[in-house]
């Protein structure tokens, strides 16, 4: 009942901005060249559905956030606890880690379309090295953090190497891992948008960039929403409870 | 191993007197491998070339004064882009925190307008303003506001109530609770959002430049990829990495530590 409520008054101020737009485009007759009306965004929803466009290309963009997202984790989440081991080691790779952290994304999209060519291969590059230095970086944080007495004493309790990494580190670096992979999948969703809109022919960035082209404004609009859909839906159904249930699970919060 | 061990224990040492060093060490191994992977001639050169390629076409760049007019741009347009944003948005961002109508009715349509992200605006910007400083302005702008007003609200929202009831019933007019108490309580969250806003900004600049591009360091950068020149590429990225890096670690976070100290509100 109370989810109930809280999805519906989540969701009415929404409705209500759909209300406005619905009443001001036809009382304002604004020209659909600048900003389309309602109805044409629907029929236009209604045709790439219909023809299986707008599937093809919601699909080819998922698909590449997420193998990048699954290649950019499984690499870092090891490199980052090994690194994080040795506190001089993490002080001597933590720069190194922001600077590549602050190019994540975007500022790759030149060069790795030269490596790879326009397409898949540069695209995914972008992605896996957006969520690649930032979950790194994050993990790295998150083993260091952990309380060297909380490693000793295990390693005096007599766990062996394994235990330690798999019941101490890996889930006393788990918020700050799931933080990371927040934060690196928010900018791999902006960097595949960018990406898309240069170097390939399948995906809702391309989708977005050809309809301007021929001035079909309720085909980039129906792209906006559906853009932001998707990364609300990811972002408030699968990120953040799967952060906040990792803090208050594993978190080191200390009571006072 | 017992000179690795000593030469290990000199640069801890090295690195206590002067921690800026810190920063820079790490990165002389980095440009050796780099170095000797351009030589051994694994890749072409032209598809990867060494740092002294890339030095000599730093110079080149700023001798002919490209780089230098190209950086200029691009500061401006963030700086510009991050000051409309901080006044639009913390202004909004107190609104929004201290009205409990407000929040509910806007909270909804903010996340969803974040959502949306700046890039996926571009198209119909491009319609709109055509390719030029608007649309780049306009790009920056949402990007920044968005952070910076959620980070406001939460803000505004982490001030106990008790100490703004407090101040008023010491007398205090809301201007004053507003000025004293609530601002100040949340500019350590204000300078966050800002924080982060920012690093969004900046990255949506290069994105922005990079498509809609008539200058700046993305327009450098992906003209260099038009003409197949790594070499100017890696200098655009080289930029790109220092300049936050110096923005961010020597302006942005010691003031976001200075005012978490001043006036963040941690319980002892």
């Amino acid at each position: 009942m109370s989810s109930l409520t809280s999805t519906a008054m989540f969701v009415a101020p929404l409705l209500a901005l759909l209300v406005i737009w619905a009443i001001i485009v036809p009382v304002f007759e604004i020209n659909p060249r600048i900003f389309p009306s309602v109805g044409m965004v629907g029929s236009a929803a209604m045709d790439s559905i219909r023809d299986g466009t707008l599937i093809w290309h919601i699909g080819a963009s998922l698909m590449r956030v997420g193998l990048g997202t699954i290649i950019g984790v499984v690499l870092a989440v090891p490199l980052g606890i090994a690194m994080g081991v040795s506190p001089g080691v993490s002080a001597f790779l933590t720069p190194l880690f922001r600077f590549f952290s602050v190019l994540a994304g975007i500022a790759w999209i030149p060069i790795a379309t030269l490596w790879f060519g326009y397409g898949f291969g540069a695209i995914i590059f972008v992605i896996v090295n957006a969520v690649f230095f930032v979950v790194a970086y994050n993990t790295l944080l998150g083993v260091s953090t952990i309380p060297r007495s909380l490693r000793n004493a295990a390693a005096s309790l007599g766990a062996g190497r394994w235990a330690i990494l798999t019941q101490v580190l890996l889930p006393g670096a788990l918020p700050n891992i799931v933080t990371g992979i927040r934060t690196g999948l928010g900018f791999a969703w902006r960097g595949l948008i960018a990406a898309e809109m240069i170097a390939t022919n399948v995906g809702l960035g391309y989708m977005l960039f050809v309809a301007r082209d021929f001035y079909r404004t309720e085909v980039i609009v129906l792209g906006m929403i559906i853009i932001g859909s998707i990364w609300l839906l990811i972002d408030r159904m699968l990120l953040v409870p799967l952060e906040r249930a990792t803090i208050e699970r594993w978190g080191l919060v200390r009571r006072a | 191993m017992n000179m690795i061990l000593q030469g290990w224990g000199a640069y801890v040492r090295l690195t206590q007197k002067l921690p800026g060093i810190a920063a820079l060490i790490p990165f002389i191994p980095v440009v050796a491998i780099w170095t000797a992977v351009a030589a051994s001639g694994l890749f072409p050169r032209a598809f990867f070339p060494g740092p002294v390629d890339v030095v000599n076409s730093f110079m080149t760049l700023v001798y002919k004064g490209i780089l230098p007019a190209y950086l200029q741009d691009s500061l401006i347009r963030l700086l510009n882009g991050a000051a409309l944003g901080i006044a639009i948005g913390v202004p909004m961002g107190i609104l929004i925190g201290t009205s409990k109508t407000a929040h509910r009715i806007s909270w909804p349509v903010l996340l969803f307008f974040q959502a949306i992200g700046d890039i996926a605006w571009l198209p119909i910007l491009l319609i709109w303003f055509g390719f030029g400083l608007t649309t780049m302005t306009f790009v920056i702008v949402y990007t920044v506001v968005f952070p910076v007003i959620l980070n406001t609200v939460l803000g505004v929202e982490s001030v106990p109530r008790d100490l703004a009831r407090a101040a008023r019933s010491l007398g205090a007019s809301r201007a004053r609770v507003l000025w004293e108490v609530t601002i100040p309580g949340a500019l350590p969250n204000i300078i966050t959002g800002l924080r982060n806003g920012l690093g969004y900004g900046w990255r949506a600049l290069i994105a922005v430049e990079m498509i809609v591009g008539t200058s700046g360091i993305g327009f450098m950068m992906f003209d260099a990829r038009r003409a197949g020149s790594v070499v100017e590429i890696l200098v655009g990225m080289i930029i790109l990495g220092l300049l936050w890096y110096i923005v961010d670690a020597w302006i942005l976070a010691p003031i976001e530590r200075a005012t978490g100290q001043r006036w963040g509100l941690v319980l002892s």
